[in-house]
């Protein structure tokens, strides 16, 4: 559906977005997740057609963007970054608009308002007039006509920003409900976002894509092996070498303080925690702590995102097929 | 056309939602009746020659022309710069329009509502035509003159108004072409070539209104307003195109 190749913008001396190439297949909600400035506005207005790229290309539903900008442009419903409506307009009368400039018009106009209007819960302030809607209604509000034409491809830039956490809640239900019928690339810097909606994600930092894959390969590939925390109330003999010796446990690291603590680093994909509690009852130990320290798609972004810190992924495994880190 | 008719049809409901338009027709009413009063005036003393009120008012005083460089900038500066100072440009941009089809849905509103800015003046060819008998050629010729050059004026002012994103420095922008664009002619007087004469002679717009105004339409300057006012347009539409700014 979005097909985007070599993609380089440049702002003078800046290079905002440098040789990004990737692909969003029908049906599928891509995230793009990234620090502020890492280029992804910048990467979505040139997909949407507002920002004309330095080099590279981008096909929308096989239509590309530079030769065919009117009809690619008619596939792709987009929400910018804080969208600007015109403030002296009245809700139903900007949609009407909207319609015509989609070159909607008639009953069937009338039928896509209607429909985008009840989908994005704008009934009520439907007569209102723009300028008087609060932060929330007016994202809704953007939404509504980036749907109105039913278009193939939504690209949705931070589309909770600014919100309060009903209004994120109701955003993120509506965004779920749009990806059943269009395909969706949206950005976003909140990571519990990404996890939530997406079926793959594009960390991007600096106008490149750092990493990619879904949330589960990301995962697997940046975190590495599970550890499970172990904490027995007293401290015992021997138990670093019986937790040692149990399957599925690849190494084990008493804590600092020595207080009966210990981080057990596991195999993939094993969990070894039942082991380790049969372990402990045979053993008599008291256990207090039996908890696998699941690090989160934010570990693996501040790891990717921090500019002084060397990358390198965690030892590579058999079986791997998604989420290579990209040559830079 | 569809691109066309929807922005032409929410521009031109800005205008009339906008509190300037209303101060602009206003300021045009108290210039263009105070100055219908002096025309009036001045042809009931005796003293006075003979002149007819209506071709006194087209383009023989000053004032038309300060109100048709001040008009113009006002109307048209917020047309792009308002849409790229809010953003609003972004999501009109990014719909299934081409740039011309929106710098023409534009200025066709802008132009519109310039005609409805002097239709009010009618009155005056009413009261005229009530007291006394009118010549309503002159007339008319008088009105092609105030819509070929309005075309033109307003054209300019687009085209200025892709270029900034301050509608202050769009109009400023737009009165400083018109001010070249209007006096140029004026030099006429102080050339002696022939050739170079014609030329000044033909882009003499206080001429072109003052013939307008005595019944004279001469179609060599409707082609020039016609020729110009497309040719801005066209600047305008490759200004809105040249989006490097940010």
């Amino acid at each position: 559906m979005i097909e985007v190749q070599n993609l380089t913008r440049a702002y003078g001396e800046l290079l905002a977005v440098d040789r990004v190439s990737f692909s969003v297949s029908e049906g599928e909600i891509v995230g793009m997740l990234g620090p502020n400035g890492a280029g992804k506005t910048t990467t979505l207005r040139m997909i949407t057609g507002f920002l004309p790229p330095t080099g590279g290309r981008v096909r929308v539903a096989g239509r590309d963007l530079f030769s065919d900008p009117v009809d690619a442009r008619r596939e792709i419903g987009y929400l910018p970054e804080n969208i600007a409506l015109y403030p002296e307009m009245r809700v139903s009368e900007y949609l009407r608009y909207r319609a015509r400039l989609e070159g909607l018009r008639g009953s069937e106009a009338k039928a896509r308002i209607g429909e985008a209007v009840e989908r994005c819960l704008l009934e009520e302030v439907e007569t209102q007039i723009i300028e008087t809607l609060s932060k929330g209604f007016r994202q809704r509000v953007g939404l509504a006509t980036a749907i109105l034409h039913r278009p193939k491809v939504l690209v949705l830039d931070e589309p909770t920003v600014g919100l309060d956490p009903k209004q994120i809640i109701a955003i993120r239900e509506l965004i779920r409900e749009l990806a059943k019928e269009s395909t969706l690339l949206l950005s976003t810097h909140i990571l519990p976002e990404v996890e939530l909606l997406c079926d793959r994600v594009m960390i991007i930092d600096r106008g490149r894509i750092v990493a990619e894959g879904t949330p589960q390969t990301l995962h697997e590939r940046w975190v590495g092996n599970t550890v499970v925390r172990v904490g027995l109330k007293e401290p015992a003999e021997g138990v670093e070498e019986t937790l040692a010796g149990l399957g599925g446990v690849a190494s084990v690291t008493p804590a600092a303080d020595g207080g009966g603590r210990y981080r057990v680093e596991c195999e993939r994909g094993a969990d070894p925690r039942e082991e380790i509690f049969r372990a402990a009852v045979a053993g008599g130990w008291v256990l207090v702590e039996l908890s696998e320290a699941r690090a989160s798609l934010e570990d693996i972004f501040v790891r990717l995102t921090t500019r002084d810190t060397a990358l390198s992924p965690a030892p590579p495994a058999a079986g791997e097929g998604q989420g290579e880190e990209v040559a830079s | 056309m569809k691109g066309v008719l929807a922005t032409f049809v929410r521009e031109l409901k800005a205008y009339f939602f906008s509190p300037l338009a209303y101060v602009v027709l206003t300021l045009l009413l108290l210039v263009n009746g105070f100055v219908f009063w002096l025309i009036i005036s001045f042809l009931n003393d005796p003293r006075a020659q003979i002149g007819a009120p209506l071709e006194l008012f087209f383009g023989q005083t000053i004032f038309f022309w300060l109100v048709m460089l001040f008009v113009a900038p006002v109307l048209t500066m917020r047309l792009i710069s308002e849409e790229r100072r809010s953003g609003t440009i972004e999501i009109l941009m990014t719909a299934p329009v081409t740039e011309g089809q929106v710098i023409l849905g534009k200025y066709l509103a802008a132009f519109l509502f310039y005609v409805f800015l002097w239709s009010p003046t009618l009155v005056y060819a009413a009261v005229v035509a009530y007291y006394g008998t009118v010549d309503w050629g002159p007339v008319a010729a008088g009105y092609v003159g105030i819509l070929g050059i309005g075309a033109l004026f307003l054209a300019v002012g687009t085209f200025a108004s892709t270029l900034s994103r301050n509608q202050l420095v769009a109009a400023i922008l737009t009165f400083a072409l018109l001010v070249p664009l209007f006096t140029f002619g004026l030099l006429e007087q102080l050339i002696n070539n022939e050739v170079v004469k014609g030329v000044f002679e033909y882009l003499n717009l206080w001429q072109h209104m003052d013939d307008f105004g005595k019944g004279i339409v001469d179609t060599r300057r409707l082609v020039y307003y016609l020729s110009a006012t497309a040719f801005f347009l066209f600047l305008a539409a490759r200004g809105l195109e040249v989006k490097k700014w940010r």
